[in-house]
């Protein structure tokens, strides 16, 4: 009996000991924040890294710790458990499915304006036209390059059922051998490593824009706790942030450098490709009327009615809510002009 | 393990009572601090997730159970033939066994980005990290056990014109089996994990692929749905083997 | 993992300190041989067969990628290694407590031990979001998932040497009237420190794996990391890189805790 009782006693123990740490994790202190990336350390953060590096979050009264992301991580949801103060997410569509699921995140800021995927094929391929994607092996990722084919596809009429799309692998190698037809890649990595294996105009790409489709990623969240209650770190946090971009954007090798120091094994010719397109993508569109972390209210509509048609989300979003760009707005145009 | 003088049905009497304890306690954590499910969901809604997407999960654990089955095959198979041959060919020990144990030195979830980009992310890339994982536990189990063999009995043999295959087909093999089966039985576990962590780095299918497109999905109801499924699935795999061992055993 | 060949190779380390003092020289010069003869033949291999670097680079490339960014291995190196200590103390602890434990009050152990078993069938990399989300990108988190790698199979090994003691010996201490202290630290312990050690050796190996494993959950120094990068930017000689670095950190540790072994089993089994 007495062991029975103690038994209980540690397994109560172990699960007050587990809630309290899960309480006690949003309690930060006030100048202490966090940023979570959603990828590993490269130039496409290369902004908040040297503002990091600069000391413009400190001269903003913030204590900031950059978080990489991983395969294996969402950035949503550690914003809205409070594990992390700010979040660099997926984009459009993972604000509108975390949304959709109820979690507590509000887009402070988006960073790509346009799409930043492209879908590849070979020049002299058999593949000319979105038509030509039926029958073929299509690759691409299930973490929201998925959407942008689908809508390319539907703008064209086509059935996803009509060609074989499959879960693209960390490596382009199956593309360059040609056992695939079309590959998906971002402007500013795997288009960089398809082009050092094959020359570049021996490629073909499909450009979601083309087919009146944007889908702006890379965007900025924060926990609708910390915008109501604390927005002037919201503001401090963006402020020093467009400071680092500009800088990033004025001194690409510096940036590359600091981006480096934190993960020394990366290739620089590469990161510096990188931080070219990234800069192409941050300033396109609307932003360079209004600056970066721009959001287009329309764009974001439109993107929200497609998810909506293609069930990506179940329910009708209240954009407002999703979407704050009064922080954004706050900052004087000139500090948001690259 | 084995004192017989409690009645086994006390002891399972409390093995029930520790896990309905266990499954109270989270059920209330998670209901009595109103944690959401992207903290710890209950285990009501657990089981309620798992059973509302029972196909896709039946389908993803068929699919891992799949890569594992084969890879512990073929993993057995290889781990059997080298360290047969080495009994066999004794010269062969010095060429294999520190090749074995370089190459085992590197945990094997290390080799998974090569093996990934090697092998693609296919079903192929999951059966070489099980093969692997598994043909290195039963190569030294299997080693020991052929190694095990009264010196004495083997010159006996011998002396009675035994052939080196002889002798091992009559006394090593029979002597290494309750090691060879224990180093399998451990190999099960082993096999289901690898196969479930190679797949959550890519993958067309199986729980390592749902669960990391429930993440993604922010379902943790369903993330928790495929943990439950995939430990069901070891402790299937673990008791087959645990059954077959003991059929064996007792059959020799 | 490799249990039974180590335990050949502690047997003869116990030989090799009875024999004479330059035997330990003997043994460093003869694994510094081996590992020269190695490279030679991985070198002289890739030459002369002509293997794609896409499979297999030739080791100079890759001793030249880690000679030209050392302190990210380092780092690496050490951050690694410190979760992996920190992992496999603490697991270490606990497996042996959680088994004394469960040798003295058998109702306990029927109560927990299968859920102990299910723990482990759990592949902890599902566990790896949530962990983050609790813990952060700290230490602790990584040092948590070897923990929960680590100390199962220490539990088993414990419970399994401490019934191995025969039960005259208990009550002739008894009979002396030595304590559950006396008895347990005397004699119930020392019988049971050989099994113990079995699964030290293996949960050396598991600790690093959950360090490694751990490390894939958004973190920017260790060896984890480094791997996770290089597949990302298919950098196969940054994952060679990576697995050598792991390959050290593992047989290093690996053997540190076989020569403890040596010394406490040696030096047990003399009283």
């Amino acid at each position: 009996m007495l062991s029975r009782r103690h038994a209980f006693s540690v397994l109560s123990a172990i699960a007050l000991a587990t809630g309290s740490l899960v309480m006690a994790a949003p309690a930060a202190e006030l100048q202490k924040a966090s940023l979570r990336l959603k990828w590993l350390p490269q130039a496409q953060f290369a902004g908040f890294y040297v503002a990091a590096a600069k000391g413009y979050y400190k001269a903003e009264g913030i204590d900031l710790t950059i978080n990489p992301g991983g395969p294996n991580l969402l950035t949503e949801n550690l914003v809205a458990t409070g594990a992390d103060t700010f979040g660099l997410s997926g984009g459009t569509d993972s604000v509108f499915a975390a949304r959709d699921k109820g979690l507590p995140i509000v887009c402070i800021g988006v960073s790509h304006q346009i799409t930043p995927f492209i879908f590849v094929t070979r020049k002299e391929g058999p593949v000319k036209t979105i038509q030509d994607f039926k029958g073929k092996t299509v690759t691409t990722w299930f973490t929201g390059a998925n959407h942008v084919l689908n809508g390319m596809l539907a703008k064209e009429g086509i059935k996803p059922d009509e060609l074989k799309i499959q879960p693209q692998q960390v490596s382009v190698t199956p593309f360059v051998d040609g056992s695939v037809d079309v590959v998906t890649a971002t402007y500013y990595n795997e288009f960089y490593t398809i082009q050092s294996r094959m020359p570049k105009d021996s490629l073909k790409t499909f450009v979601a824009e083309d087919y009146g489709i944007t889908f702006p990623r890379d965007t900025l969240i924060v926990a609708e706790a910390t915008a109501k209650e604390k927005p002037e770190l919201v503001k401090a946090f963006l402020r020093a942030s467009l400071k680092g971009w500009k800088d990033a954007f004025s001194d690409p090798k510096g940036a590359v450098d600091t981006v480096m120091a934190t993960a020394p094994t990366l290739d620089r010719a590469q990161q510096e490709f990188m931080l070219t397109e990234v800069k192409r993508l941050m300033t396109a569109g609307a932003a360079a009327k209004n600056g970066m972390f721009w959001i287009d209210a329309d764009t974001v509509k439109t993107a929200h009615d497609f998810f909506l048609k293609y069930g990506v989300i179940s329910k009708p979003l209240d954009l407002a809510a999703a979407y704050d760009a009064s922080f954004i707005q706050s900052i004087p145009l000139a500090d948001r002009l690259p | 393990m084995s004192r017989a003088l409690v009645s086994p049905s006390l002891a399972a009497q409390r093995g029930i009572l520790g896990a309905v304890l266990l499954v109270a306690c989270w059920e209330g954590a998670a209901r009595g601090l109103h944690l959401p499910a992207y903290v710890l969901p209950a285990v009501s809604d657990i089981l309620a997730g798992l059973w509302s997407k029972r196909a896709t999960l039946v389908d993803a654990a068929g699919y891992t159970l799949l890569e594992a089955l084969v890879g512990y095959g073929l993993g057995c198979l290889i781990g059997i033939g080298l360290a047969v041959a080495i009994a066999l060919v004794p010269a062969l020990r010095a060429a294999i066994l520190p090749l074995a144990t370089a190459i085992n030195s590197v945990p094997v979830v290390g080799y998974s980005p090569l093996i990934l980009l090697w092998f693609g992310i296919g079903v192929s890339s999951k059966i070489v990290m099980v093969a692997m994982a598994v043909s290195f536990t039963i190569l030294l189990s299997m080693l020991a056990g052929l190694d095990r063999v009264d010196r004495r009995a083997v010159d006996l043999m011998r002396s009675f014109g035994a052939t080196p295959f002889g002798v091992l087909w009559r006394l090593r093999l029979p002597t290494a089996l309750p090691l060879l089966l224990a180093g399998m039985r451990v190999s099960t576990v082993r096999s289901v994990i690898v196969a479930i962590v190679t797949e959550m780095l890519g993958a067309h299918g199986g729980l390592g692929w749902v669960i990391y497109q429930a993440v993604l999905q922010i379902d943790f109801v369903q993330v928790w749905a495929a943990i439950f499924v995939a430990s069901a699935a070891s402790l299937a795999f673990f008791g087959l083997i645990g059954f077959l061992e003991r059929k064996i055993l007792f059959w020799t | 993992m490799s249990s039974p060949s180590a335990t050949s190779l502690g047997k003869s380390g116990v030989a090799a300190q009875r024999i004479a003092m330059p035997a330990p020289l003997r043994k460093l010069i003869r694994l510094l041989l081996g590992l020269a003869v190695a490279a030679v033949i991985w070198e002289g291999a890739v030459l002369l067969f002509g293997i794609r670097p896409y499979y297999l680079p030739r080791l100079s490339t890759i001793l030249m990628a880690m000679a030209a960014t050392p302190r990210a291995y380092v780092d690496g190196f050490l951050r690694t290694l410190a979760e992996t200590l920190i992992g496999f103390a603490s697991g270490g602890a606990f497996g042996v407590l959680m088994g004394v434990v469960f040798f003295r009050v058998r109702a306990l152990r029927e109560m927990i031990f299968p859920i102990f078993v299910v723990s482990q069938t759990i592949p902890v990399i599902a566990f790896g979001a949530l962990v983050v989300l609790w813990f952060g990108n700290t230490l602790l988190a990584k040092a948590i998932i070897a923990f929960y790698l680590t100390f199962f199979p220490v539990t088993v090994n414990t419970l399994l040497g401490l019934e191995t003691v025969d039960p005259k010996q208990v009550d002739l201490m008894r009979s002396f009237g030595a304590s559950n202290r006396q008895l347990l630290l005397r004699l119930q312990l020392p019988t049971a420190l050989p099994q113990i050690f079995v699964a030290l050796r293996l949960a050396a190996s598991l600790s690093l794996v959950g360090a490694i494993v751990g490390e894939w959950f958004g973190d920017t120094t260790g060896l984890g990391v480094l791997l996770l990068q290089a597949m990302f930017t298919e950098n196969v000689v940054a994952i060679w890189a990576a697995l050598l670095a792991a390959a050290l950190l593992g047989t290093g540790f690996y053997a540190v805790v076989a020569a403890v072994e040596r010394r406490l089993v040696f030096w047990s089994a003399e009283q």
